[in-house]
């Protein structure tokens, strides 16, 4: 399922969640894992003055520097490295959206794993004069699935066993589906599929009456039997569905929880990175912030 | 004679060459053997009795030093009005005195030139709009840092630079390769949002040939998706050249000659190649100075032109918005206070004030416009004109030099900044990160994308 594990990481405390469920495929799956570090952002002339990102000064860079930013992440993993066996680390200059989009072109991993949020854009070395963050950038652009952990994943120790599948019935949740079904297939997992009926906006300028969401929903639950269930049946064992009425991203986070899920599944198709979604988030960036298990971001189909 | 391992006076020809003089952290060795580098007066001499017309040797001559520049230069201002900021000081204590001296100047002499020719000087050539006699120091400048980098004394940065002009006829270590697959790359990613978007390359006949800034390719490759989405909207019949698309030229900072002319012979082979209409180049000031306004001297053509029509990138914009090829949504006009940045090189000294403007009106919503003072040709440089951004030898003169523009934004009121020009896009940034005075600062092409309204044949089909 996963050969080859593409971690880009800030090599601090943000990136620590992540980490502990990258280590932990990478051992799982005995896949590669590659740590990807973007040690910092250029300032001018040909990147070699450069902001470090931890340190936060203009340092100027040369061999020996990059061999020192390689040696502490490499002493920053120290532990997880004791036990992974395929491994390397890779320190890159740039924005690092951009250059994790580059890496992820040059080494076409099954799946990238991201690092928590780094702070504030007015905080952040990385964010510098860029509009959207990280995240959004590479889920919008990345090759393959994109994991996000953003909480400590309280129920990440043993391998990933129950899946939500949260969609809104795009043809980019139609890719979301296709791998969650291999995932869930490959890893032997439990799949919930899950539409949230949104009523957190206006319809056409007026609040619907429960009757009208009760329609909804039985006609999103008939969506789901024919969309999804008729290509699964006889292949995933253990599944279910639900549709619930709401704010969707927040009942996405509820279901997961009263499901004990393990993972989300989701499709980003957000296209915008503004700063006014930046801030609100789309439901998949709301999802991914609420969550209480890592979330998979997937954005077209997956190649094979 | 004693010459350097790294400082000498040879230029940088090799890829080996380059990465050595780049693990020169900082350019600690290069600056150390620097000190004790001789002066090859002779070669001097000769060089200027063959390259000194009678144009400089008129100004040098008629300098009344009457003052008038003082005033002009906002270094002199920023500077506490150091009388050795005075332009004509500048020029006469440095190129005067060499040809005085007839090229008899020591190894002190040049370092006080080159902090001169590369710290005290941005070759924004304001002075010479206010010079009674017309005398235009910044040019002069230009000509003294060719005599420096001929005689090893330039900034380390702008020894690399110019070497990578040499190496890769690109600023930075891109290829073509590189350049080609990673325009291909923006466009596979942005395709899905523009079906159609695609960017050709080297098609011959197109009505435009289009030119970057190797910095877009390195690090914010976003800028020629941009390019070729616009491009695509307005219907243009475009091309990149896969070689020859590098159009900016830090040897033109570094004074090496030769790279100069390199440089532009490999954009102006491309025009050849592929006879386009017109050539577009990015928002960038000195890569229109380099390649548009100068180039055609340097690679010694008759008419003083490129082989084909070439203009700035805010050329082509204005004239698309005029025409209606890109339509702004009203709705979507920029509604906060704005100003703009006159990039010295294409509005001084090639007269595009109005066009920026004209741009202006189109893209923001009316009374949000702030210009600031002075400006159009009277405006002031960024503060990191001329290879004065990029040379860490210099960076506390440059941070002080930012002063003069970040007054000039704070005076207009404004808190956003558009900046058609890297190298003042840069100096804005470092401004903000030095001074933290709260703006934003963008180029023109993502504040087009966010409004531009995208005709029906091209919309996304559900």
């Amino acid at each position: 399922m996963f050969k080859k594990i593409l971690f880009a990481t800030s090599a601090t405390e943000a990136s620590d969640h992540a980490a502990r469920v990258a280590f932990n495929m990478a051992l799982n799956y005995k896949a590669h894992i590659s740590i990807f570090h973007v040690m910092g952002v250029p300032t001018r002339g040909f990147s070699q003055v450069v902001l470090d990102v931890k340190t936060r000064e203009e340092v100027v860079l040369d061999d020996e520097y990059v061999a020192w930013v390689e040696e502490e992440v490499k002493t920053y993993y120290a532990k997880q490295l004791e036990t992974a066996e395929n491994f390397d680390i890779k320190v890159a200059i740039g924005f690092p959206h951009r250059e994790i989009l580059r890496e992820a072109r040059q080494s076409r991993p099954d799946l990238i794993v991201l690092g928590g949020s780094t702070g504030e854009p007015e905080e952040s070395v990385y964010k510098r004069g860029m509009v959207g963050s990280t995240l959004q950038r590479v889920a919008k652009a990345a090759p393959c699935p994109v994991l996000v952990v953003n909480r400590p994943a309280a129920s990440f120790w043993g391998g990933m066993s129950n899946i939500v599948f949260g969609t809104d019935f795009s043809k980019a949740s139609d890719a979301a589906f296709e791998f969650a079904c291999k995932f869930a297939k490959a890893l032997g997992c439990e799949m919930h599929i899950f539409h949230a009926l949104d009523i957190s906006t206006m319809h056409m300028g007026r609040m619907l009456t429960q009757d009208e969401i009760e329609t909804r929903i039985r006609e999103s639950l008939r969506r789901i039997r024919g969309k999804y269930i008729s290509k699964i049946k006889g292949e995933i064992q253990d599944y279910a569905f639900d549709v619930w009425e709401g704010v969707p991203y927040v009942e996405v986070v509820k279901y997961a929880r009263e499901k004990h899920a393990d993972l989300i599944v989701m499709a980003h198709h957000n296209r915008k990175t503004s700063e006014e979604d930046n801030r609100l988030g789309s439901n998949i960036e709301q999802v991914i912030v609420r969550a209480g298990c890592p979330v998979i971001s997937v954005n077209k189909q997956v190649r094979n | 004679m004693p010459e350097g391992t790294l400082c000498n006076k040879k230029p940088i020809e090799t890829e080996e060459a380059l990465k050595t003089l780049l693990g020169d952290t900082g350019g600690k060795t290069y600056y150390e053997e620097m000190k004790s580098l001789d002066v090859d007066s002779e070669l001097l001499w000769k060089t200027i009795q063959n390259t000194l017309k009678s144009r400089m040797k008129t100004w040098l001559e008629i300098c009344a030093h009457c003052g008038m520049c003082a005033d002009s230069c906002f270094l002199y201002l920023i500077n506490d009005r150091d009388p050795k900021q005075v332009p004509a000081y500048k020029i006469q204590s440095t190129l005067g005195e060499i040809v005085k001296r007839q090229g008899k100047v020591d190894n002190d002499f040049m370092h006080m030139a080159m902090e001169t020719a590369w710290a005290k000087c941005t070759c924004c050539n304001r002075c010479g709009m206010y010079c009674p006699h017309g005398i235009d120091i910044g040019i002069m400048f230009g000509y003294l840092r060719g005599l420096l980098y001929q005689q090893g004394f330039v900034p380390w940065e702008l020894k690399i630079g110019a070497g990578m002009h040499r190496v890769y006829r690109a600023q930075m270590d891109v290829t073509d390769e590189d350049f080609v697959e990673t325009f291909e790359w923006m466009v596979e990613e942005y395709e899905e949002d523009y079906p159609g978007l695609e960017v050709p390359v080297d098609m011959e006949g197109a009505d435009i040939m289009y030119t970057v800034n190797a910095r877009e390719v390195k690090h914010y490759p976003e800028d020629l998706a941009e390019a070729a989405i616009l491009f695509h909207l307005a219907g243009e019949s475009w091309t990149v050249p896969s070689s020859g698309w590098e159009q900016t030229s830090l040897a033109m900072f570094a004074g090496d000659w030769a790279a100069c002319k390199m440089q532009v012979e490999s954009v102006y082979a491309a025009m050849e190649r592929l006879k386009p209409k017109r050539m577009v180049g990015t928002e960038c000031g000195h890569a229109h100075r380099a390649t548009v306004i100068e180039g055609p001297y340097w690679a010694g053509r008759s008419n003083g032109k490129p082989p084909a029509e070439s203009i700035h990138y805010v050329e082509w914009l204005a004239e698309a918005l005029r025409e209606g090829k890109l339509r702004v949504d009203p709705a979507k006009r920029i509604k906060r206070p704005v100003t703009l940045q006159d990039s010295c090189n294409y509005i001084r000294n090639h007269g595009l004030k109005e066009i920026t403007r004209e741009i202006m009106s189109y893209i923001v919503e009316p009374g949000y416009f702030m210009d600031m003072a002075p400006n159009r040709e009277h405006n002031y440089c960024c503060g990191g004109g001329g290879g004065f951004n990029g040379i860490g030898l210099f960076r506390p003169q440059r941070n002080k030099a930012l002063i003069t523009k970040r007054d000039q934004i704070l005076n207009s009121g404004a808190d956003l900044v558009i900046a058609p020009c890297h190298n003042c896009w840069d100096a804005i940034r470092d401004l903000e990160e030095e001074y933290k005075i709260g703006i934003e600062w963008s180029f023109l092409k993502p504040l087009l994308i966010s409004m531009v309204e995208i005709p029906e044949h091209l919309q996304i089909k559900e």
